[in-house]
């Protein structure tokens, strides 16, 4: 990381601002994003007036971003909090990674954001210490202001000219101390809550650039199905609409507003040519079954244990469907406004559509309504800018929630052969996990390696290995939601819950007993804590008990108690869940317990029947009606304990850490209410 | 045609059949009720008609009539409604695109209940998907604002 200063005239404004640039690599880069990084990608302007401004290369999703990065650098630059204005940057080569995902915005600007906080604050303690004549030993910076006991204070707005003639690397940085920290760690409310209840917030879809047009896509009714024959007479004939043009994903109208798209789009009678009408999900998962590898040799000396688990298929489904608007111009130009996960995205397909270089091209990134992986491929931009070339005009597309669901990344499915040997005590001695899925096939380059990679993280003293096997998926496949992990952790989980129920041990005992050495601590810390605040009872049988999830990923610990019954007339209901996690550093306990609370519903929506099924070459779901996500009548009480581990504990990550655990608790939880193994997710109404 | 939206008389140009959403939208610029399915199954796009919550996504523009339609954007001048005012207090949102939604139905549900119990507010809200699951903080807030009323009036 490097941190270079420098001076922004200001209209109006004497002295100007004083602009800190900093280069961040982060682990989400490749090798050549690394390099390309020294290259500053955040921008920090200390405003004449009193703001400072931040600027990032991150997306918000609603993960709190804008609020948690701005605590990172108030604290350290000792101005309030309320000062910080935190600006999502455009899309510029020159930033390197503009990814947001693998819950790594605050574990990859952790530390940079700091330093650079404490730079401008050294910095800034220097110019006063020249002015005042004092040695800068004896200033300090509170509150945008440099103190001396006897000088009095001096705003850091009349201090900005001076700062930057100093340069950063003369002046000695220190980070504050933790003991010291005044924002960092408390409770604080998200930066943009206003703007959200009065209906201020624009997401993309909310834009209004003037002569914009609207377009929405008739899209193929079957997988890889292609437009065999348009008749759009009908739709052409309805007042407002603009054009009607054939693209690789579909028909799509376009017309002056969204309720003349959808109405005219309707009236379009299109022939298909159908190569798919006989996928079926069903039959991917047999082929799962029967390709989940079995152990190759299995250890003498203790009973073998075996069983088998199927995970489903998903759709991120995020509240706001896809939509990107786009205006190419006459002038060569591109420009894009699109609320992405991954922004870059949007300018390659751009590249790609339109044969102009990326320097032409600008992307905007819009606040989004939710992303959970299903952001980060822009197919909607891509359609976009098509539109847009033909028109002349700004374009929207919008994808319908039918459109978001049926035409879906869909997360893979999988299926899970776990074995274990057990020794006299019932303890496994021996494990072997058996995974058979399928790549993401939107990211080609990532291959087992990375499945094994993201989906490993068994944290117990368990000798054993995994082998995975390939199976091909019907349909496109992408991210969700801990991506592998949703599917290595909770077969992992529920089958170790298995395994102590055989020779009646306590699930939770069980962990602790193979959590004994002092790298597992933290876990076990976790384990402990919910367990206390649960009141854990291990009753099986009873048609309601209690189930317990682990997990060690994103550089954080996790420990999930489920309470559960499972009935006929009220089917599966989680009636409370309990999580302990230690992220290490807490920068936001409000952030903290919010994500954990939005990966718990994941889990809990997941675990009581959302999924996809494919029937004759499309899948079947294509609202919340049949992909059904819990609300508020199912909602559990969810009540969250965060551990604090030692001083010297790196932050961890949290966006996607409380899903894997609270499927293996709810599975748990189903285990013991109904005394009967689950066999997969969902727990109760699974269709293949 | 002309209806009445957050108390002012507003002239629309548009199909009778037009869902009201896309009138909201875009030609009255407010973009505060949410599109999210289309078919009246989720609830971002809830408003009030005559102060009843309204899924204006199936409600057509030919079943408004005179009565006040109100959107989020028309619940307060400041964004200091009780409800707004507890929905910040307890740091609800997270992508925040349900809120708008979640917000208006639970205005019309303090002003028939001003004092709700956690069921009366699970009857009211379970049409209200959130996606990001907020609904624990949601539900706090609900209560929190029911206090926030009462301290109003």
């Amino acid at each position: 990381m490097t941190i270079t200063m420098s001076r922004r005239a200001v209209l109006g404004a004497a002295g100007g601002a004083l602009v800190l640039t900093v280069s961040v690599a982060d682990e989400a880069m490749s090798m050549s994003e690394r390099q390309a990084s020294f290259t500053p990608n955040v921008y920090i302007e200390l405003l004449p007036d009193g703001v400072t401004q931040l600027t990032v290369p991150r997306t918000e999703i609603g993960q709190g971003v804008r609020t948690s990065l701005a605590m990172l650098l108030a604290e350290e630059l000792a101005v309030p909090f309320s000062t910080v204005r935190v600006r999502i940057a455009d899309l510029d080569v020159r930033y390197g990674s503009q990814m947001t995902a693998g819950s790594l915005s605050v574990r990859s600007l952790f530390d940079p954001l700091r330093r650079a906080g404490a730079t401008a604050r050294a910095v800034l303690i220097a110019a006063a210490a020249r002015r005042w004549g004092v040695s800068p030993d004896s200033c300090y910076a509170v509150d945008g202001q440099v103190r001396h006991p006897q000088r009095g204070s001096l705003p850091y707005q009349s201090l900005l000219a001076e700062a930057a003639t100093i340069d950063p690397s003369t002046v000695p940085v220190r980070l504050l101390p933790r003991e010291q920290w005044r924002i960092l760690g408390r409770p604080q409310r998200r930066v943009d809550t206003h703007d959200v209840v009065t209906g201020a917030l624009r997401y993309g879809m909310d834009l209004q650039i003037p002569g914009t047009l609207v377009a929405v896509v008739a899209r193929p009714p079957t997988l890889d199905a292609t437009v065999a024959s348009v008749d759009d007479r009908a739709a052409r004939a309805v007042p407002g609409v603009r054009n009607v043009v054939t693209i690789p994903s579909g028909v799509a109208v376009i017309a002056t507003d969204t309720a003349t798209a959808l109405r005219a789009r309707d009236l379009l009678t299109i022939t298909w040519n159908q190569p798919r009408l006989n996928a079926d999900s069903r039959t991917w998962r047999q082929e799962l079954m029967a390709a989940a590898p079995e152990p190759t040799q299995i250890p003498s000396g203790g009973e073998v244990f075996r069983a088998t688990y199927q995970m489903p298929m998903l759709a991120c489904s995020p509240m706001e469907p896809s939509n990107a608007t786009a205006h190419v111009r006459p002038d060569g130009t591109v420009e894009i406004w699109t609320g992405s996960q991954n922004p870059a995205d949007a300018r390659d397909r751009a590249v790609a559509t339109t044969g102009r270089p990326s320097s032409r091209i600008t992307v905007h990134v819009m606040p989004t309504g939710g992303g959970f992986g299903g952001k980060l491929f822009d197919r909607a931009a891509e359609e976009a800018v098509r539109l847009s070339a033909v028109t002349g005009t700004p374009v929207r597309v919008m994808w319908t929630r039918q459109d978001e669901t049926r035409h879906c990344l869909a997360r893979p499915a999988s299926a899970h052969t776990m074995v274990a040997v057990l020794d006299g005590s019932g303890t496994p001695i021996w494990r072997h996990h058996g995974v058979a899925t399928w790549p993401l096939t939107v990211m080609p380059f990532l291959n087992e390696q990375f499945i094994l990679q993201d989906g490993n993280h068994f944290p117990y003293s368990v000798p054993g290995n995994v082998r995975l096997a390939l199976c091909p998926a019907p349909l496109p496949t992408g991210f969700f939601r801990s991506v592998y992990s949703g599917q290595f952790v909770p077969a992992e989980e529920l089958f170790l819950t298995a395994v102590a129920h055989r020779r009646g041990r306590d699930p939770l005992q069980l962990r602790l007993d193979l959590l004994r050495n002092s790298e597992q601590a933290r876990l076990r810390r976790c384990i402990e804590e919910v367990a206390e605040a649960a009141v854990w009872r291990n009753v099986v049988g009873t048609g309601r008990g209690m189930g317990i999830g682990c997990m060690d990923n994103y550089g954080s610990r996790i420990a999930v108690i489920a309470d559960v019954s499972v009935s006929p007339t009220d089917g599966l209901r989680v009636h409370r869940l309990f999580v302990a996690v230690d992220v290490g550093v807490v920068v936001n306990p409000l952030g903290v317990e919010a994500q954990v609370q939005g990966a718990a519903v994941d889990a809990i929506s997941i675990a009581a029947g959302a999924q996809l099924t494919v029937r004759q070459g499309a899948i079947e779901q294509s609202s919340f009606r049949d992909y059904p996500w819990l609300r508020m009548d199912r909602m559990p009480e969810i009540q969250v304990t965060i551990v604090e581990p030692g001083e010297s504990t790196p932050v961890g990550g949290v966006g996607e850490l409380a899903l894997p655990a609270t499927l293996a608790a709810v599975g748990g939880a189903v285990h013991a209410a109904t005394g009967v193994a689950p066999t997969g997710i969902p727990y109760l109404n699974r269709r293949d | 045609m002309q209806i009445r939206v957050n108390r002012r008389l507003v002239e629309v140009s548009a199909p009778d059949d037009t869902p009201l959403l896309w009138v909201l939208r875009d030609h009255l610029g407010l973009t505060g009720p949410k599109y999210g399915c289309g078919i009246g199954a989720c609830g971002a796009c809830t408003s009030l008609r005559a102060g009843q919550p309204i899924r204006t996504c199936v409600v057509s523009l030919a079943e408004v009539g005179d009565a006040e339609i109100t959107t989020i954007e028309g619940l307060s001048d400041n964004g200091d409604h009780p409800v707004q005012q507890a929905w910040k207090e307890l740091d609800v949102p997270q992508c925040g695109y349900c809120q708008a939604g979640q917000i208006m139905t639970t205005v019309a549900l303090l002003a028939r209940n001003p004092h709700p119990t956690d069921e009366d507010i699970d009857e009211a809200l379970s049409g209200q998907v959130c996606r990001c699951g907020t609904y624990q903080r949601i539900r706090a807030a609900v209560h929190r604002a029911a206090e926030l009323a009462e301290e109003e009036r």
